[in-house]
């Protein structure tokens, strides 16, 4: 018993000082994936010499996680996501406006009202289709929403739960706004039953289903089709439904409350600079900065029909548009 | 003298005993603090979260649950595939455990390796490799096709195939320790008294191994109900609990019915508990009794033989299969698609995740040992102790098993990112919350063997000890202690690859500062990098197996020297 406690406390020990926080260290929370994320924070950390701590999680979880945490934040900055979910945080107060230096004019679809969150790239919806499964089928590529519900994908079509992926919501949002409520519903009960095969939780899970052709299409932001799909080798190719598509804001916001507001500001202004926006390149996203180079083969916002889509609109009635989908299509 | 008085007059009595060793008192004094906090504290904030509605009280989220198909659905499938899951694996881990203590197959030491693979991997990398070897456009899906016609991987039926390989080996561990423990001279007095083969195991072997397949079986139930990463990637339509639970906290950030949804899973769970301790109560299993034990039997009947063996060689193939796509495809350029091999995926492995691997290391390392004493010592009271609220001792402690790993993330959010009163510090942030997450969700792993142990060995030795003059801590260090230290072992060893490998709830307390492998593993699956993610989870597991090996020689030596010390008896 003796040597049981000498072994806890020897544990205690080895363990002190464990906790001990470090000074001048930006804590961020991002929602791009563990390798990209790395390459946009390697660079800021190479040109300012800041030191960033930082974890990723899709944006979903940041916001419960920022939401958890909201009486003693750990983190400064939410970089990426969905800028849906940031709508949704700053209407919670989760988040302290902040207005960056950029050296552009940031249109107003880029940013909120009270600059509680800003834009920092963009993105159209797509379509994805593997083209051994299209030529099997003797198909074409949809280019409509309405080609979704063709009998050759019957049962083979992914894309993630509108709930849990920025991506399928921005889908569903933009629908909402091109047909109305009921007609989206009803028009979706349809596709559900006889298109769509799997559900995934996040946006960009359709992809490599499409690529290793276990789906046939799927339904996905363009740049991440680009970048995952196309780039990654897959036998993919990439269409647009012509009635129109919704497009997504990679969002960006200053934490209520985090530990380092100066050093979180001065990442926010750094991520417009010419020099990070041209690093989106990689990745095939869209920058903001009108200076900033577009990747080749990446689709630019005027070469694809888009709708006037409502991201605050769409932030904002998330929960109820949410519910009347999981009460219609019961998932 | 009726019953509860008499009750009551031995609980005043053992309570004298433990008066008389006040280190005993403060150890359990000690117990009961540490488990309010860590484990009761945080799902009390989950049901407060479900129950409180703007700080009043309010059941509308269990009103919304059963009203709504989409919410009570999973409820049932969960039940259903825990049930199914349970039931396969159990008999696949007593098929195993049997074969290698009671038959003379061949090459036992590679058979045990094998099976012991999908536990040390992140679970999710089953799946994964079942996609891709049986999913529609999978490797092996064209010959499968031929041989049982139309089939989908995805759904109830690809989700039992992929957790029985993956918890079936728990029961398997489980069994094998009770299956060695059971005294081969009670089996073989049986069959020299004329008993066939057959009826010695139904009359013998089983009843003695009941309350072992029962443990077994509540494990898998148990972990099968709250598994979230096969589910996720392979359960298709077939939605479960756990999954929505994760969902609608992460996806929808509704925590008040995330967590609703998670108080369900307590249902089955409790009820699975007692059901569970009040059958094995009405059982005897003392086997250890002191006595010489003679040589295993090795002959056996055909019957026996042939079924055994093919379970045994078909379940081994599978496993080689499933994970030696996981290493073949760990070298491809692009899983699936581009075959070219490249050692890339572990160039980007170590880039991105170096200082994962460290964390994850150094974290599982100051954890493991902690949970499997504490959890060795918990079943040591609950077992042998008298003393009051020794069952709520041992209900709080199987609590974090029973709740999904997200909640109890959660949980530890709500609960340690404040000053309480029952806690004035604040732990987010700090790599302190992950090593005490590990403990605590770990630790139940540790108590059950144990308690499989305990109630192995015929309280006399001890008595016998107590008898001779020494107290409870001496006993407990010289005698229990070497007893069950096979049992221990194996508890230590589980509890290292659990925190090696979870994820459902460390990934809610990571921060920046301190991070762990199986998140950015996540990170990889989560962006459909397979082969870094495969590469990632190949790494994990040869860390694992390492560790797996140094701890299997220690259990080696002590082995031994029970056996010494027993066959004096």
């Amino acid at each position: 018993m003796k040597r049981l406690f000498l072994v806890l406390l020897l544990a205690a020990l080895a363990t002190a000082g464990f906790s001990s926080p470090v000074a001048e260290v930006l804590h961020m929370y991002t929602a791009f994936d563990t390798e990209e994320a790395q390459y946009y924070i390697e660079a800021f950390e190479a040109e300012t010499g800041i030191k960033v701590e930082w974890v990723r999680m899709s944006s979903g979880e940041v916001l419960a996680r920022v939401e958890a945490e909201a009486s003693n934040p750990q983190a400064s900055v939410w970089h990426a996501g969905s800028n849906t979910s940031h709508i949704n945080a700053a209407s919670k107060g989760l988040l302290a406006p902040y207005r960056p230096n950029t050296d552009f004019q940031l249109q107003p679809q880029l940013h909120a009202d009270d600059w509680a969150w800003t834009g920092f790239y963009t993105g159209a919806i797509g379509f994805i289709s593997n083209k051994d499964f299209l030529s099997k089928k003797g198909a074409k590529a949809p280019t409509s929403w309405t080609d979704l519900l063709n009998p050759a994908f019957a049962k083979n079509v992914a894309l993630a739960y509108p709930y849990t992926s920025g991506t399928a919501y921005t889908t569903y949002a933009t629908l909402v706004q091109m047909l109305g409520e009921k007609e989206t519903l009803d028009w979706w009960a349809k596709f559900d039953q006889q298109s769509v095969f799997q559900y995934t939780k996040s946006g960009t899970g359709c992809i490599p289903m499409v690529g290793l052709g276990e789906v046939g299409v799927g339904i996905a932001f363009s740049h991440d089709i680009v970048a995952k799909g196309i780039n990654a080798g897959y036998p993919v190719v990439m269409t647009f439904p012509k009635e129109g598509t919704g497009y997504e804001v990679g969002g960006l916001s200053l934490i209520k409350g985090g530990p380092e507001p100066e050093l979180g500001k001065q990442f926010i202004d750094w991520c417009y600079t010419v020099k990070a926006q041209n690093l989106f390149q990689k990745y095939s996203r869209l920058p903001v900065n009108p200076k900033a180079t577009v990747a080749p083969g990446a689709v630019t916002m005027d070469q694809v029909k888009l709708i006037d889509y409502d991201a605050i609109w769409a932030g904002e009635n998330k929960d109820r548009l949410i519910e009347a989908w999981r009460d219609r299509i019961g998932k | 003298m009726n019953v509860s008085t008499r009750r009551t007059r031995e609980i005043i009595a053992s309570m004298r005993i433990i008066w008389k060793e006040p280190l005993l008192l403060v150890a359990i004094l000690a117990i009961f603090y540490f488990l309010i906090l860590f484990v009761a504290f945080p799902i009390f904030q989950v049901f407060r979260y479900s129950l409180v509605v703007d700080k009043q009280f309010d059941p509308s989220n269990y009103v919304a649950v059963f009203s709504a198909r989409y919410y009570y659905q999973p409820f049932l499938n969960s039940i259903l595939l825990g049930t199914i899951t349970a039931t396969t694996g159990s008999i696949m881990g007593f098929g195993f455990a049997y074969a290698l203590t009671r038959t003379a197959l061949p090459l036992k030491g590679f058979f045990r390796q094998t099976i012991t693979f999908p536990i040390i991997s992140p679970p999710f990398v089953v799946a994964l490799s079942a996609i891709l070897l049986f999913g529609r456009a999978g490797s092996l899906a064209p010959i499968l096709q031929r041989i049982i016609g139309e089939y989908s991987i995805y759904g109830l039926g690809g989700l039992v195939f992929v957790e029985t390989i993956a918890y079936g080996p728990t029961a398997f561990l489980v069994l094998y320790g009770v299956l060695q423990a059971i005294d081969p001279a009670l089996e073989e007095a049986s069959m020299d008294l004329g008993a066939s083969r057959a009826r010695v195991f139904t009359t013998v072997t089983l009843p003695l191994a009941v309350p072992g397949i029962a443990s077994a079986w509540l494990l898998v139930f148990i972990q099968s109900m709250a598994d979230f990463g096969n589910p996720m990637i392979i359960s298709g339509d077939f939605r479960v609990l756990s999954v929505q639970a994760f969902l609608q906290i992460t996806g929808m950030y509704d925590l008040s019915r995330g967590a609703t949804l998670a108080v369900l899973l307590f249902i089955p769970t409790t009820v699975a508990f007692f059901l569970q301790k009040y059958w094995v109560s009405r059982k005897s299993y003392v086997t250890v009794t002191g006595k010489p034990t003679a040589a295993t039997i090795k002959r056996l009947e055909w019957y026996i033989k042939v079924p055994v063996y093919t379970l045994c060689i078909v379940f081994t193939a599978m496993v080689f299969l499933l994970y030696g796509t996981i290493i073949y495809g760990s070298f491809q350029k692009l899983w699936g698609v581009d075959r070219t091999l490249t050692l890339n995926n572990y160039v980007q492995m170590f880039r991105v995740g170096k200082d994962y691997i460290i964390d994850s290391l150094s974290l599982s390392t100051l954890a493991t040992p902690l949970t499997g004493l504490l959890g060795m010592f918990i079943a040591f009271l609950v077992v042998r102790k008298r003393f009051i609220g020794r069952g709520v001792m041992e209900f709080t402690s199987m609590l974090t098993f029973a709740v999904p790993g997200t909640v109890v993330g959660i949980g530890y959010i709500l609960a340690f990112n404040q000053r309480s009163a029952l806690f004035p510090f604040i732990l987010t942030g700090t790599g302190w919350i992950i090593v005490l997450l590990l403990i605590f969700r770990n630790m139940p792993v540790g108590i059950r063997s144990g308690i499989a142990a305990l109630q192995q060995i015929d309280p006399a030795i001890e008595e016998a000890s107590t008898d001779l003059g020494a107290d409870s801590s001496t006993t407990f260090r010289r005698v229990t202690l070497p007893m069950i230290a096979p049992a221990f072992f194996s508890g230590l060893a589980f509890g290292f690859v659990k925190a090696m490998t979870a994820i459902s709830a460390v990934i809610f307390v990571v921060s920046g500062k301190w991070n762990l492998i199986t998140v950015a593993i996540l990170g990889f699956v989560d962006n459909s990098q397979y082969a870094p993610a495969a590469a990632m989870s190949l790494l994990l597991i040869v860390i694992v197996m390492i560790s797996l090996g140094i701890i299997q020689l220690v259990v080696n030596r002590i082995g031994q020297g029970v056996r010494t010390t027993t066959i004096i008896g």
